[in-house]
């Protein structure tokens, strides 16, 4: 049963074995065991009913907020709604999960042959340009920081950080995303006057980090005290 | 053109800028991507983006065909897809060699002469009459020339389609001010054909916002604009999408 999509042979069979054993299995936050019927499921947090259609769209859909109904922009971040799951084909797997966590397969598969390229935030915020050329002017400090608060809401393993992969089906993040960098960008005027915390609210949208009471941001200029 | 061996035939990567904040930002692209993979002309077809995921310095990690084709699904040719997609794709504006595939990397959308088409026929599904103006409307900056480009382009083809008493341009952040298009044209009536990518923020607030407009339609001092909706979210954009990536096939 190929349910990689023609990725690495060691990938297919971590996933077959499981699933051929009835194990079921986690990615991030789902979780995966294949049915008598030799159909996948994949089942969200939780436990629930809610039976999404097996299409990559409708999949991609059912988890871009969370369950206060906040816009999810980074697919790792830690806050998948819960309470429903898919029946996939074996072969509708791949394209399921892509749509779920983008390029999960494919990084996790790459770092098991040894080919996965890594790229440091170092790197990613000295090439920005335009709006995001201040980030650059973070401190390692502030860089340390902002990657520790932002990362440690994420399922992916940020191996650009040196983190090790734990597990062979733990997702490694190989390069800072685009999330950070704004992050950082926002850290990095902050740098000249610190901003007084404020009251983290779960309310406000999760990539507003100009915005007093953003959980992210409170959390970053809490570390800097 | 493309190969019909299987394994062998090219992929397609639709680039976008996506949004951090707005989660229906990326829906056109989403959507153009869906209809061209239903098709099944394409081995592959996937997306990226500046601010979404896949992010556009790993979007092709993802694609497995061999032969990709990145089409940028924005109307201007100009900071994003001379700039910010190149750097962080790795890219040069046409053929690219990057760990082992063959990458296309065509102009946006904006500068195909088929989006032309699009535009007259959102104009005309806003109920626009041979005898009416078309006013396409562009977002433009004054801290960008470039910005501007594709949409005067634009407006020359659809003149040059005569399905419109009067084509002119008009623009959100720069002049010609869209606020003044009733002293652009002399027809009685102004069908406005916004220029974006979305429906998203500006097309569907500040757009009618700042033009105090009441509906589908509106009258002002015995005349009607018509207020069409975003060039971007048209199903043919797809086909346009197409066409770009087919002329980029043929580069050798």
């Amino acid at each position: 049963m190929d349910v990689t999509g023609g990725q690495p042979p060691s990938v297919a069979n971590a996933f077959a074995a499981q699933m051929a054993c009835g194990e079921a299995f986690a990615l991030g936050q789902l979780t995966l065991c294949l049915e008598e019927t030799g159909l996948a499921v994949i089942a969200g947090p939780g436990t629930g009913d809610d039976q999404v259609l097996a299409t990559p769209d409708a999949l991609r859909e059912r988890v871009r907020h969370d369950e206060r109904g906040r816009y999810r922009p980074l697919s790792g971040a830690k806050s998948m709604p819960g309470g429903w799951f898919a029946r996939v084909a074996p072969n509708g797997l791949p394209d399921a999960l892509e749509a779920l966590y983008p390029l999960a397969l494919v990084h996790i598969a790459a770092a098991e042959c040894g080919e996965l390229r890594i790229v440091p935030l170092d790197q990613v915020l000295e090439r920005q340009a335009g709006r995001y050329r201040a980030a650059a002017q973070l401190d390692a400090d502030g860089r340390d920081v902002a990657s520790e608060v932002l990362c440690r809401g994420c399922v992916r393993v940020p191996v650009w950080r040196g983190v090790p992969a734990a597990a062979v089906l733990s997702i490694p993040c190989p390069e800072p995303c685009s999330v950070l960098v704004s992050l950082c960008r926002e850290a990095a005027l902050w740098q000249q006057s610190l901003p007084a915390p404020t009251a983290a609210s779960p309310d406000i949208a999760f990539a507003a980090f100009e915005t007093p009471g953003n959980e992210v941001r409170e959390a970053y200029l809490a570390a800097r005290q | 053109m493309t190969s019909e061996t299987p394994g062998t035939r090219r992929g397609l990567l639709l680039v976008g800028h996506g949004s951090h904040l707005n989660a229906d930002s990326s829906a056109p692209v989403y959507e153009h991507a869906r209809r061209l993979r239903s098709g099944g002309e394409w081995a592959d077809v996937r997306t990226g983006f500046w601010k979404e995921e896949p992010q556009l310095s790993r979007a092709l990690d993802g694609c497995r065909a061999s032969d990709v084709t990145v089409v940028p699904v924005f109307i201007s040719a100009g900071y994003f897809t001379n700039e910010v997609i190149p750097r962080e794709m790795r890219l040069h504006s046409g053929l690219n060699f990057i760990d082992g595939k063959v990458v296309r990397y065509s102009g946006p959308i904006g500068q195909h002469r088929a989006l032309a088409r699009v535009i007259v026929q959102r104009a005309m599904e806003a109920g626009a009459q041979p005898g009416d103006a078309l006013a396409v409307l562009g977002h433009g900056t004054p801290r960008n020339p470039d910005s501007e480009r594709n949409v005067y382009q634009q407006a020359a083809f659809v003149r040059e389609l005569a399905a419109f008493a009067e084509v002119t341009t008009i623009f959100l952040d720069q002049e010609p001010n869209m606020r003044g298009v009733f002293d652009l044209v002399e027809a009685e009536t102004v069908v406005v054909v916004p220029l974006f990518v979305a429906d998203g923020w500006h097309v569907g607030e500040t757009i009618p916002e700042d033009l105090a407009l009441e509906g589908v339609e509106t009258r002002r001092g015995g005349r009607r604009l018509r207020y069409a909706r975003a060039v971007g979210t048209h199903p043919a954009v797809a086909d346009v999408i197409a066409e770009l990536a087919n002329e980029a096939g043929a580069w050798t």
